[in-house]
């Protein structure tokens, strides 16, 4: 993706071995894999690449378990690139941790007698997943859904007094303890396979959407990001599906004359509440269809276990729901402009067309086509993987926790995001040892004391801020799938550049014009899903990016802007679809954005000025 | 023998005899654009007028004989040329139809002392041979028919400056007589209170979803020559938005001279000098006729335009005073195209491109 080696740049980010442990952070290298680390004795080689901060899928620092969803997804990624497609001058990506803070680094092929022979491998397979889409996509659904229903099947034994006698009875000889082990090992391998599966048609997805990006490009080399995005993206995508069900769920609680017992608060008072009424059993039964699978959406993306869910806490969709109500009540019309937002695609597809020349065509209708064939699942995966799928995991890992807490290891279900993934397994002998042997594991004795340190770490960590990348400046980002993917280009190298080297004093932000149109007003930063509460009809939401979940927000803010993100990113999606303005990818905005601030977010150049202090 | 022409009654197929200016007016009228009303002098006048005695031997002998690495052996045959042509009288048939022409348009527009501009209209297809072989020349705020005619005889002197013999005298004798194919095209000035330049595609890459626009204050001549950085103007086809704009410093404008004759470069208003001076709705406005000049033609355009000051006749309006295509775009285009296109990318796409041929969705 960059060729930095073998060249001077003038210009250099930070250099990974010169950062500082932040204030209250030390000993947070104990919270990481090796593996993960930028070690001393790696030096002269970590020192000479370009690191990219991860904080699309990595805005925070990691609790120490959490790192399993980084390396499977970089694992799947990388696995599908290098071996799977074999894609000719693109490989994975190695990946390092520097204070808590994912950071990647591509690696590239470069000798164009190896990029050959992948190319031909690439052609075979990619050629069957191209010709057969619809059909690998459909069995693709299916083997999700079969491997969310094989974790949920995962059963965490019970390690009571004695084995259960039937087994005994049936002569089983494996004990409990196996099992145990067995749990933990099948979680993580599910886990691994959940993340192949979500990785298996991406890129290829990806890589059709590129192809017609760049035939675009070639013709129309100033084409916008949002022009081609508009001409690809599906109309009815699943991430606007739980909120479509939330309105079904308002629309219905009308039908049924319910809506005196709405209130917001808690979603199991009023369940408990309701179900005394026929009418009341026939909205709790339509909600628990909605529920599983629609309500298994994060508050944050996915990737860390405290991101959680609708389902887990309903407190947000009920929220929604009375409000809902009240907009239906006053006839406001709640549907998407589906119509005209197909319209107006079909209109720019139509403009674009009727530029080129007719030879070309061809070209554009075959590039465009293969694009909506596979966008259905470019768009769909992030339901069924890091909605879906991450909201049973994490909660399968809370109910192996729960052993623990139940043999006084610590006190917490969730503490067991600040023990690695190795420690958990050595937890889990511990476990297995005092149970087998009658005798007291050393866990209790060990764990807390780490426990609470790490925590302390973490949230030191929290407070520093991660550079944008490390290490000597790329001379020229060429690969597109990097620019497309990451949203990393020259002009972003550049502006993070200047930026390190600044007066201080941003006013002006620069980032990708996410979705069209102009919107000044107070700016609210949002951290995190809980600073959602305090968001005020008409303020410009500001965050390190915004996730699927918050969609409903959508409806109540005047723009949007984030750290991070490209022209498909979901606040450029949902923005582009509620018509609002949005500036994605910025980098700094919200280190340097202040709630309360008037900010201006222009949507059609990308960028943010901060206008006045309040 | 008819040697005026009026635009209305030309289309593009009449280039060989009023060149391919007036042929364009003509086919924008066509077309339903608005232009400023105005007649070719043709070819075949300036063919008549050097069928005279032996000036058309006199002339191209005065040529052919050069030695085109010596400056002086050129200027001299510079002022032995235009000595011939100032001295020659034009026929009586020209003269008259061309004094008819010009009455009719001063009574077509109300105005007795019309003042138009005239310009060169090469014949040649070629834009080496236009601007090489001597024309491209203009005159601007021409007021009478004594002045008119003056215009037109200065027209054809232009083909013989000294660079325009220095490039003819290298060309093989057919090709030479064909460069000086000229006919002149005379056309109603517009007042200008803005003018400038509109492309139909990029200038930068050859883009053909995008369009520039130049505009300065006054008549376009400044922004043609270069002498002012105009405002710059950028759309995107698709949807006709703005997508930037740059308003430059503008501290001179050419405005019709005081004596009521000619153009004179005069400094801007100091209000006027950091303003936009094109508003969005005229931004749109001249968009839309562009795009629409460009459908017409089937190929980008390059545009003279004009918006006109607002009169007791009627409100500012755009009117355009040329079109040509734009023909170095695919060369641009395809030099972007090598700049952004990395041979890396370019290794999987054209597999992609295969291997994705012919799927569709259902």
């Amino acid at each position: 993706m960059t060729s930095s080696e073998g060249s001077t740049p003038a210009r250099r980010f930070p250099d990974p071995y010169s950062i500082a442990t932040p204030e209250g952070a030390q000993g947070w290298e104990d919270m990481y894999p090796y593996y993960n680390r930028f070690l001393e004795s790696r030096r002269d080689r970590d020192s000479a690449r370009t690191w990219f901060r991860n904080g699309m899928h990595f805005p925070e620092p990691m609790p120490p378990f959490d790192i399993v969803t980084s390396d499977s997804a970089f694992m799947s990624t990388g696995v599908m690139n290098t071996r799977v497609f074999a894609l000719p001058p693109a490989l994975g990506i190695d990946v390092r941790v520097l204070n808590g803070y994912v950071y990647m680094s591509a690696n590239g092929v470069e000798n164009p007698e190896e990029i050959g022979r992948r190319a031909e491998e690439f052609a075979v397979r990619v050629g069957y997943y191209y010709q057969n889409w619809p059909d690998i996509y459909a069995k693709w659904e299916a083997k999700v859904r079969a491997e969310i229903a094989k974790l949920q099947a995962i059963t965490i034994p019970e390690l009571g007094e004695f084995e259960p006698v039937a087994d005994v009875l049936a002569n089983r000889g494996v004990t409990s303890s196996n099992d145990f082990l067995v749990a933990y090992q099948a979680i993580l391998a599910s886990l691994d396979a959940a993340w192949n599966l979500h990785s298996e048609l991406l890129n290829m997805g990806y890589a059709a959407y590129l192809n017609f990006l760049m035939i675009l490009r070639g013709h129309f080399p100033e084409i916008s990001d949002q022009s081609v995005a508009k001409m690809v993206s599906g109309v009815e995508v699943l991430l606007f599906r739980p909120d479509d069900e939330l309105k079904k769920l308002a629309a219905l609680a009308i039908e049924l004359d319910l809506t005196g017992r709405f209130a917001s608060g808690r979603l199991d008072s009023l369940r408990a509440d309701l179900a005394e009424s026929g009418a009341g059993q026939q909205w709790n039964a339509a909600y628990d269809e909605s529920a599983d699978p629609w309500f298994n959406f994060s508050y944050g993306n996915g990737f860390y276990h405290h991101h959680r869910s609708w389902s887990d806490d309903p407190t947000f969709p009920l929220t929604i729901i009375v409000e809902y109500i009240g907009r239906l009540q006053n006839n406001e019309d709640l549907s998407r402009p589906l119509e005209a937002v197909s319209t107006e695609r079909d209109a720019v597809v139509d403009r674009y067309r009727s530029l080129l020349d007719a030879e070309d065509v061809q070209a554009f209708d075959e590039a465009l086509g293969l694009s909506r064939v596979v966008f259905p699942y470019v768009e769909n995966h992030n339901f069924f993987i890091e909605h879906w799928y991450m909201t049973k995991f994490w909660n399968k890992m809370r109910e192996l926790s729960e052993v623990f807490v139940r043999f006084g290891f610590f006190a917490n279900v969730d503490d067991i995001f600040f023990m690695r993934r190795a420690e958990v397994g050595d937890a889990l002998v511990d476990v297995q040892m005092s149970w087998c042997g009658g005798g007291q594991p050393l866990g209790p004795d060990y764990w807390p004391s780490i426990i609470e340190e790490r925590r302390r770490i973490h949230a030191a960590l929290k407070r520093w801020t991660p550079p944008p990348a490390l290490g000597p400046a790329p001379a020229e980002i060429v690969e597109p799938m990097t620019i497309m993917l990451w949203g990393i280009t020259d002009d972003q190298v550049k502006s993070w550049l200047d930026a390190q080297s600044g007066d201080g004093v941003v006013r002006v932000l620069s980032g990708f014009a996410g979705s069209p149109g102009v919107a000044e007003g107070p700016a609210r930063v949002v951290m995190s899903p809980g600073d959602l509460d305090f968001l005020v009809d008409g303020e410009i939401l500001v965050a390190p990016i915004t996730s699927p979940s918050w969609t409903p927000v959508f409806a109540r803010i005047k723009g949007a802007v984030s750290d991070i993100g490209g022209i498909m990113c979901h606040a450029s999606i949902v923005s582009r679809e509620y018509g609002l303005p949005a500036v994605v990818g910025t980098g700094t905005a919200t280190a340097t954005i202040k709630t309360g601030q008037i900010i201006r977010v222009d949507g059609d150049k990308g960028i943010v000025t901060i206008l006045s202090d309040s | 023998m008819t040697y005026i022409r009026h635009f209305r009654d030309l289309r593009l197929a009449d280039r060989p005899e009023v060149g391919g200016k007036c042929a364009s007016l003509g086919e924008l009228i066509h077309a339903g654009i608005e232009v400023p009303n105005g007649f070719a002098v043709t070819a075949s006048a300036f063919e008549a007028f050097r069928d005279q005695g032996t000036l058309r031997d006199d002339l191209k002998h005065i040529v052919r004989s050069v030695d085109p690495s010596r400056s002086s052996v050129l200027e001299a045959a510079h002022a032995a040329a235009s000595g011939l042509v100032a001295a020659t009288p034009i026929p009586h048939d020209v003269v008259d139809q061309i004094v008819a022409a010009y009455g009719e348009l001063c009574d077509l527009t109300g105005d007795e002392a019309l003042p138009v501009a005239v310009r060169s209209s090469g014949i040649s297809e070629d834009g080496a041979v236009t601007s090489f072989a001597g024309q491209q020349e203009t005159y601007l705020w021409v007021v009478g028919a004594r002045d008119v005619i003056d215009r037109v005889r200065a027209c054809w002197a232009s083909l013989y400056t000294p660079q325009a013999i220095a490039y003819r005298s290298q060309l093989p004798e057919e090709v030479a007589f064909e460069a000086t194919l000229i006919s002149v095209g005379v056309q109603a000035m517009v007042d200008a209170e803005v003018a400038g330049v509109a492309f139909t595609v990029s200038p930068r890459t050859g883009d053909r979803s995008v369009m520039a626009i130049n505009a300065s204050w006054g008549l376009g001549q400044a922004v043609v020559s270069g002498e002012v950085t105009p405002d710059e103007y950028w759309l995107s086809k698709v949807g006709l938005e703005v997508t930037s704009s740059t308003i430059a410093h503008k501290t001179m404008q050419c405005l019709p001279s005081s004596t009521g004759q000619g153009v004179t470069t005069v400094p801007v208003p100091d209000d006027q000098q950091d303003v936009a001076c094109l508003a969005p709705e005229s931004i749109r406005e001249l968009a839309e006729i562009a795009i629409r000049v460009e459908q017409h033609y089937g190929c980008p355009q390059d545009i003279e335009w004009a918006r006109a000051r607002a009169t007791s006749a009627g409100p500012a309006r755009i009117v355009l005073l040329q079109s040509r295509p734009e023909t170095s775009w695919k060369k641009r285009q395809a030099e972007s195209r090598a700049k952004t296109g990395s041979s890396a990318a370019a290794s999987y796409l054209s597999v992609i491109r295969n291997a994705g041929a012919g799927v569709r969705k259902a």
